[in-house]
């Protein structure tokens, strides 16, 4: 028994320190996770904002939808204002990651963007981000103080 | 004593009361008298006239080397109003070449010819309103060998007889009257009659709208006399299907639709208006509109 005894607590001692790392991983994978979706979530509500904002001239004109001249500004400042919400978790200040978002609005449809390649069928705004999220907890272990994540949004009317 | 007092003010009451003049409810049932508009506001464009002399046709008549180029009227008053645009010259070009409704002809030589732009306005309630455009034209060219034109303008009130031997009619097959045009005034028998819906007051006329779902979307009905807008008397909703709209029948006012559920994919719904004009108050006209709703949506 004094053996086994022993035996059980050397264990224990030896890893501990692998389960701890095993548990800080996966808490701040589960961090990174949560605010990956959040800032996702801040995207889609400003593409979809930017969508909703036509150009009314058109509209009587032709009668079809068209995205108003600033539907990608409209989009970076709502993105901007949706991440208020995200900022503590976040790498660097909400405003600079609006500014260095790549948004694009696509007025006309059929379009083709050149950066992914799709093609829309009807006006579209398309938003990719990359979002540098502060990772302590892999901080702890060695690993990069901050983890970059990228989300993408595309909204249309449909 | 007791008994009596009652009686005396009561009897005091009466002689001190005054005849009441009570209203009359029947008086206050009716429904107060139109507004007159104010003839302050009436812009009246200058240079207009009554009509008295309606245009019938374009005649060509030839004689030896001579030919003539004029147009025949009808002594007729039918209420409207004309006024002149624009006098041009044999081969001169004119900011209302094209939008008369009977065109400007030409001389032998590709030459187009002279006359007179007269426009033609009717009277409603809100002023004049210019319903066409009639080219009156008035020229000859006479043959020497090679078509030579005369280059001359006549637009005097000389009623000068036409030549008497080939008579073309260009329009209408009503049969040529004397021509004599001189200074009368001109207007189309009948406008041709159009009708429409547009998203805004003053905007194109639309077949098929695309409009957001919730956004409150104007629809302004209106009605085109030989491409001109006029005014329009009264406007009724026929068939639609919106959630939420302001009224089914107006006047000036636009009629105002929102959508809140979705249709099918695929699914159009239409708008279908009864309209009646300024201009011709006994036609009915027919005005459809397709619209589609849409929504932001994500896409994956």
């Amino acid at each position: 028994m004094n053996d086994d005894g022993g035996t059980a607590a050397l264990t224990t001692i030896v890893m501990l320190p692998l389960l701890l790392v095993v548990l800080v991983g996966v808490l701040e994978m589960g961090a990174l996770r949560a605010v990956a979706y959040r800032a996702g979530a801040a995207a889609d509500l400003a593409t979809i904002v930017a969508v909703g904002d036509q150009d009314q001239f058109e509209l009587a004109q032709s009668g079809r939808l068209r995205l108003a001249a600033d539907a990608a500004d409209v989009a970076r400042d709502y993105f901007a204002r949706n991440l208020l919400a995200t900022a503590p978790a976040l790498g660097a200040s909400v405003s600079a990651i609006a500014a260095s978002a790549e948004i694009a609005s696509f007025p006309i449809a059929p379009s083709l963007d050149p950066r992914t390649g799709a093609r829309y069928d009807r006006p579209t705004v398309r938003l990719i981000a990359s979002i540098p999220v502060r990772t302590p907890g892999f901080a702890a272990l060695l690993m990069p103080a901050t983890t970059t994540v990228t989300i993408r949004s595309v909204s249309s009317p449909r | 004593m007791k008994t009596r007092t009652p009686l005396l003010l009561t009897t005091i009451l009466l002689m001190s009361s005054v005849p009441g003049y009570a209203r009359e409810p029947r008086e206050d049932q009716g429904f107060p008298p139109p507004p007159v508009p104010d003839p302050v506001a009436f812009v009246v464009p200058a240079g207009l006239y009554y009509v008295t002399d309606t245009y019938v046709a374009d005649v060509v008549a030839t004689s030896d080397a001579t030919t003539v180029y004029s147009t025949t009227t009808v002594h007729q008053s039918t209420g409207t109003y004309a006024r002149v645009i624009d006098t041009v010259d044999t081969g001169a070009s004119s900011a209302f070449d094209g939008m008369a409704f009977n065109g400007r002809g030409a001389l032998t030589n590709g030459q187009a010819l002279a006359g007179t732009y007269y426009e033609n306005f009717v009277l409603t309630a809100g002023g004049y309103v210019p319903v066409s455009i009639v080219f009156f034209q008035d020229d000859s060219e006479t043959k020497r060998g090679q078509s030579v034109p005369s280059s001359t303008v006549a637009p005097k009130a000389s009623s000068s007889s036409p030549p008497a031997v080939t008579v073309t009619q260009r329009r209408d097959e009503v049969p040529p009257s004397p021509s004599t045009r001189g200074q009368v005034p001109a207007e189309p028998a009948r406008p041709t009659m159009r009708a429409g819906i547009s998203l805004a007051p003053d905007g194109p006329t639309l077949a098929s709208a695309e409009v957001l779902r919730g956004r409150l979307v104007q629809f302004w009905p209106r009605v085109f006399a030989n491409d001109v807008a006029v005014p329009i008397r009264s406007w009724r909703l026929l068939s639609a299907e919106p959630d939420r709209l302001s009224a089914i029948s107006g006047s000036a006012q636009p009629f105002v639709a929102q959508w809140i559920r979705m249709p099918s994919p695929g699914v159009s719904w239409s708008l279908r208006f009864e309209i009646f004009s300024e201009v011709a108050p006994t036609e009915r006209l027919e005005a459809v509109i397709s619209v589609t709703v849409r929504s932001p949506a994500l896409v994956d």
